[in-house]
């Protein structure tokens, strides 16, 4: 029924070692025949970083000779992006006989039975905003840090930005329901984890000299998004704080700066796709 | 949400957490425990829920934790304490007193049970002749409430009443289970006595509604009765109707129809009878029983009779063949009779005419001359005149003859032998005229290729052949006289019978598929060409490969044998152009049954043909272009075989060939010179389709282009025309002197025809023919290659050749308008390629997006199920968990039972302590007060003093 504390953290932590121990040995292991051609480079710590860049250029060779080719920069070691979604309404509740994310679609009657508002239960918001930080070129660029969305309920959950998230609701609900429940989710095939929900507050998984900003229409500093990205310092990490929920706004607690992007309210999505094209025309990636 | 909150869970660690604060001070634990009845804090602690889950029943949410703890600690107190403090004894106090150990009862039911047991013991065996009061007489089962409370210790009687002795064992059981039986029995009696009284009051009822039941049942049976008999009147009337009604004739067939109104008039007579004697409805219900019979086989046949009726099955291919094989059989039959007709031929016509007689009778009208002529019968009598000519002129021939064409399956191999015999002489005579180095060579080829493929064929072939030869030397005279006639006899057939309408029926119609050559030629010597297809059809369709598995052997060699007729006749002087397009049609589909020999075939030819290129080549003096039977092979391959392959087993070296002899060969004659556009021609037909690049043909077109150019050629940059040394020879070639000529394309036909030296070859007619030849082909090259993207490199030059031959004093205008139009079309299209061609660039890696991981969920989640795939595994693991928990729970369990007697036994130890200390500290009291008193001086004294 319940497990000594103690047990469980030796153990956990055994496993920890092991896995990393496991991991370096298969990344050894892949680097030393010739170089795969498919690799992912993301994943990569930054010591084999290099590794891969010195196998990709060989393979490259390998694939052309005579022509040069022009050389491809890892975004591994620059300035980062860090997307935080705040007050993202992902909750789960038993309905029926079933545990399901509550959504405003299919659990109205519900809601209003449980004295709830159905219009604050908007989850395909979180969906889109993740999907629309995950597809843009900043993350394919391996600009993207991570995700971090924090439910209105507290749960903070961590999103790795090499995740393909769902592309219809209705397996994003899935995801999410699974990922409330078990408290992370790993990848097909392997233990990595991909989504997994972490411990509050989420500063503590910032970097340190991060430059925080929240976004809200209440907020009375109106810029332009193109130019307050490329006026940031280009060198250090930036985290833009994002709320995911349909009314009211986030709190401003660990935000450096509160601005507003448009006269308009926008919507979550399209306020990420302002801010990643932004940032893309920053680091001038095509 | 987050990990909830396990309200069961949460137990075991408030009581660790009170496990140490009691180690530090167990006596105000053991104090509190003293008044847990009283108002416990502990007992108010409730497990809290660490998330709101919407929906989730709040089921196991009250449960109080403290107090769950305070009652296990009672429980312990009642049974571990207990057995903990008789541990410690020898003897053992047993409270057997009844209802004492039952917690449930109150102290009112407990005294009640005892008055009962003492009542019983009253009614015992001891008891047993005391006198009653009276009141307990009638209290029957008495005993079975008694026996139920009997205690351990009374045990030493039995009822000896059989009434119970069945229910003994019953009664042990419950006694085991103690005093709720009696509660449960008492009812029980009850209902029992009721029952009596019921059973009293009903048996004369009972039987007066048994009585009163059966009459009306009979009553009903009898009405029921009735109405089925009425119901059937009303069927059988309406059956007889029906059939009478037509309605039933359509849908059955009428033989059974009869039967049914027979069954019907049967069924009408009954009820006549019925009618008659209708008292007697007992009798004819047997009868109706027995009667159904022939109704009841009616109505099975009905049920089972077929509803639709099955077409015929659409016939497979082999069927087909077979049909068709019979159809021939049977006309190859009719044809013999009428062969063999003049012996017997007024039987037949009795026979015949008998059919025909009532036939034609009718359409014959009175202005009929009588004589019967009509058009049916015309070809049968002229037949049989022929026949009859046929067999005038030579009784032996037409023996042969019979032996010929009858290829009835009993006679074959007897025919075929002498077939063989005659054809083989035939052939004979053939070689001697043809007199070719093909001819043998394709023997060989043959039987190479017998070699490679099958050797049961192999056999077969060489046992032919070494078969006929004795025969032929010896017969080689008779045979030659033999074959003379037979020539002239299709002579005379020729001339007398004009058209194919009496040709045709000398051909048998089942013909077995000749085994070597001779026995084709022979077969096809002299025949016209409509005959020669005919027969090949009728070879094809009697040896169809669907028909037997060894068709398809002796169709490979036919296949073999038809390939050579053809090159042979392909080679002959006078060419047989309409006959060659005819067998290109049989060719072509038996090499679509046979296609693994067919592209053998065409390979070993296209090695060889090759070889022979190879060792000609190497001789200056004779032309090493290919003969025209090569020509012609290969016309047939890139016909028969698919040419847009990219790479197949005939056709690649075909193409090849044709590019070698492009390239090698020297352009001496004229006639060459038509050769290799007809060559160029002929590349482009097969490379239309895929666009291969032949770069042979270009060159070949080029130089000879540049032949017709007058002016010296500067030497330009394409070195690779020097190598062509008989360049220089070719250029008077191709130089057209005279303006005004007339230009007709030139009959390839014709040319080869003609002799090596003729003067058309050297005529300006022959050039401005093979320019024109050339300058289509090189559009039609033009056009296939335009896609390729050396296009300009390749035809830019050719363009410029163009513009320069055109420009030439003595070119007709229409050859210089060709030239500019296809030297105008290669420069658009060489500007559309360069337009289209980019600058050379560095090559852009495109930016590598990251990787993505696709996560694992499953698709309807439920939380704690094993979604592994591997059944028995989690099945494992499913039991294992549950051995755990067991386990754990046992070890917690133990341990708190440890920790409880542990307290008990500090307790006591604490209570030994103190105690101890009491009277030690009474002990030194004592001392010190009377040390004291001793140190003193006031031992006496004091003490009254202290008094």
């Amino acid at each position: 029924m319940v497990r000594s504390y103690a047990v469980k953290g030796k153990k956990r932590k055994k496993r920890e070692e092991v896995y990393d121990r496991e991991e370096e040995q298969e990344e050894q292991v892949a680097e030393q025949p010739v170089q795969d051609a498919k690799r992912d480079v993301i994943e990569k710590t930054s010591n084999s970083a290099e590794e891969a860049e010195e196998g990709k250029e060989k393979e490259v060779v390998n694939e052309l000779q005579g022509i040069p080719i022009t050389p491809s920069h890892q975004n591994a070691d620059k300035a980062g992006v860090i997307f935080i979604l705040e007050k993202a309404s992902l909750e789960v509740a038993k309905v029926g006989k079933s545990y399901q994310l509550l959504n405003s679609d299919d659990h109205s009657n519900f809601l209003r039975k449980n004295n709830r508002n159905p219009a604050d239960y908007r989850p395909d918001i979180v969906h889109q905003a993740l999907l629309m930080i995950l597809d843009s070129r900043i993350n394919k660029s391996g600009r993207l840090r991570a995700v971090y969305v924090r439910t209105e309920k507290g749960v903070l959950i961590e999103v790795k930005p090499y995740v393909r998230i769902p592309r219809t609701f209705k397996r994003f609900a899935g995801i999410m329901l699974q990922l409330l429940q078990k408290l992370s989710i790993t990848a097909v095939g392997k233990r990595e984890k991909l989504l997994r929900v972490i411990k509050n507050p989420v500063t503590q998984y910032l970097p340190i000299n991060s430059r925080r900003i929240g976004l809200s229409h209440s907020s009375d500093k109106l810029v332009n998004i193109n130019q307050y990205v490329a006026s940031a310092v280009s060198d250090a990490d930036i985290v833009f704080v994002v709320g995911a929920m349909a009314h009211g706004k986030i709190d401003k607690e660990y935000a450096n700066d509160f601005i507003s992007i448009s006269g308009f309210p926008l919507s979550a999505a399209y306020c990420i796709a302002m801010i990643t094209t932004a940032l893309e025309a920053k680091y001038n990636i095509l | 949400m987050a990990k909830l909150s396990n309200p069961t869970g949460a137990g075991p660690n408030d009581i660790k957490k009170n496990k140490k604060k009691r180690k530090k001070s167990g006596p105000n634990v053991v104090a509190m425990k003293v008044q847990a009845p009283k108002a416990n804090p502990f007992e108010t602690i409730w497990s809290r829920r660490k998330f709101d889950i919407l929906g989730k029943k709040r089921k196991g949410e009250e449960r109080r934790v403290g107090l769950a703890r305070s009652l296990a600690v009672e429980k312990r107190k009642k049974t571990l304490l207990k057995e903990y403090e008789q541990s410690g004894k020898a003897s053992v106090f047993l409270d057997k007193r009844i209802g004492e150990n039952n917690d449930t009862l109150a102290e009112f039911d407990k005294a009640i049970l005892r008055s009962q047991r003492e009542r019983q013991l009253k009614l015992n065996k001891k008891s047993k002749y005391n006198l009653s009061d009276g009141e307990e007489e009638d209290f029957e089962i008495q005993g079975l409430g008694a026996f139920s409370e009997r205690d351990d210790f009374e045990d030493e009687l039995l009822p000896d009443d059989d009434d119970y002795d069945g229910e003994s064992t019953k009664k042990e059981s419950a006694m085991l289970n103690q005093l709720n039986a009696h509660k449960t029995q008492n009812p029980l009696e009850r209902h029992l006595i009721e029952g009596g009284e019921n059973k009293h009051k009903s048996k004369k009822e009972v039987m007066e509604e048994i009585i009163s039941k059966s009459k009306f049942f009979k009553a009903q049976k009898a009405r029921e009765k009735e109405d089925n008999e009425h119901l059937m009147d009303e069927l059988d009337k309406n059956f007889t109707s029906l059939v009478q009604s037509e309605a039933l004739l359509s849908l059955t067939e009428p033989g059974k129809l009869n039967a049914l109104k027979a069954l019907v008039n049967k069924s009408v007579l009954n009820e006549k009878k019925k009618k008659d004697e209708p008292s007697t409805t007992q009798k004819t219900e047997n009868f109706s029983q027995d009667q159904p019979d022939s109704y009841d086989k009616l109505v099975k046949e009905m049920a089972l009779e077929m509803r639709a009726r099955p077409s015929d099955r659409t016939k497979t291919p082999e069927e087909i063949a077979q049909e068709e094989r019979e159809r021939l059989e049977r006309l190859e039959d009719e044809r013999q009779k009428r062969m063999l007709a003049p012996d017997y031929s007024s039987d037949e016509d009795n026979d015949d005419a008998l059919k025909p007689s009532t036939q034609g009778q009718r359409s014959i009208s009175g202005d009929d001359l009588g004589d019967s002529f009509s058009l049916e019968e015309e070809p049968r009598s002229k037949k049989g005149w022929v026949d009859e000519i046929l067999e005038r002129r030579d009784g032996n021939d037409s023996e042969s003859e019979t032996s010929d064409s009858s290829g009835d399956s009993e006679t074959a191999e007897d025919d075929s032998d002498e077939e063989g015999s005659d054809e083989d002489n035939e052939e004979g005579e053939n070689n001697l005229s043809l007199k070719d180095w093909e001819q043998s060579d394709d023997d060989t080829l043959v039987k190479d290729l017998e070699d490679g493929e099958e050797e049961g064929e192999e056999y077969d072939d060489d046992g032919q052949q070494m078969e006929p030869k004795p025969q032929k030397k010896k017969e080689k005279t008779i045979a030659f006289a033999a074959s003379k006639r037979n020539g002239d006899i299709l002579d005379a057939k020729k001339s007398k019978t004009d058209g194919k309408h009496s040709s045709t029926p000398d051909i048998p119609y089942l013909i077995e598929a000749p085994k070597s050559f001779e026995e084709l030629s022979a077969l096809l010597g002299n025949r016209s060409n409509n005959d020669i297809t005919l027969i090949l059809n009728r070879i094809r369709t009697s040896n169809a490969i669907k028909l037997a598995a060894e068709n398809r052997k002796k169709m490979q060699v036919f296949y073999g044998i038809l390939l050579q007729y053809f090159a042979i006749l392909a080679n002959k002087k006078p060419l047989n152009f309409e006959l060659l397009n005819l067998l290109v049609k049989p060719l072509m589909e038996m090499s679509v049954e046979i296609p693994y020999f067919a592209a053998i075939c065409a390979r070993q030819r296209i090695l060889r043909v090759r070889m022979q290129l190879c060792e000609i080549i190497k001789d200056p003096e004779i032309s090493s272009w290919p003969s025209s039977k090569t020509l012609f092979l290969l016309r047939l391959w890139s016909m028969i075989f698919p040419c847009s392959d990219f790479r197949h087993v005939v056709m690649t070296p075909a193409i090849l060939l044709m590019c070698e002899y492009l390239m090698r060969c020297p352009i001496v004659l004229g006639r060459d010179i038509a050769m290799g556009s007809f060559l160029c021609s002929m590349l482009l037909s097969v490379t239309r389709q895929s666009q291969k690049f032949c770069p042979e043909a270009i060159t070949f077109l080029r130089t000879l282009l540049m032949a017709a150019a007058n002016t010296k050629p500067v030497q330009c940059q394409d070195s690779q025309f020097y190598y062509r040394l008989e360049f220089k020879a070719l250029r008077p070639l191709l130089c057209i002197r005279d303006r005004e000529i007339e230009i007709s394309p030139l009959n390839f036909i014709m040319l080869m025809d003609m002799p090596e030296d003729s003067p058309f070859f050297t005529s300006d007619t022959f050039r401005a023919g093979v320019l024109v030849t050339v300058i289509e082909t090189l559009r039609g090259y033009v056009n296939v290659y335009e896609g390729l993207s050396s296009f300009p490199e390749i035809f830019l030059p050719i363009s410029v050749l163009l513009l320069e031959v055109a420009q030439q004093e003595n070119m007709p205008y229409v050859l210089q308008n060709k030239f500019k139009d296809v030297a105008q079309l290669i420069q658009t299209k060489a500007e559309e390629h360069y337009l289209l061609r980019r600058p050379l660039q560095m090559r852009k890696q495109k930016p590598v997006p990251i990787k993505l991981l696709n996560p694992k969920f499953e698709e309807n989640f439920v939380k704690g199920r094993d979604y592994d795939p591997d059944r028995e595994r989690a099945e494992q693991r499913k039991l294992k968990k549950l051995l755990n928990r067991e386990a754990k729970g046992a070890a917690r369990e133990l341990r708190k039972d440890n920790s409880f007697l542990y307290e008990v036994k500090e307790k006591d130890k604490t209570l030994l302590e103190e105690e101890r200390a009491e009277k030690y500290g009474k002990a030194l009291a004592f001392l010190q007060e009377q040390e004291h008193a001793f140190k003193s001086g006031q031992l006496g004294k004091g003490k009254k003093r202290m008094r």
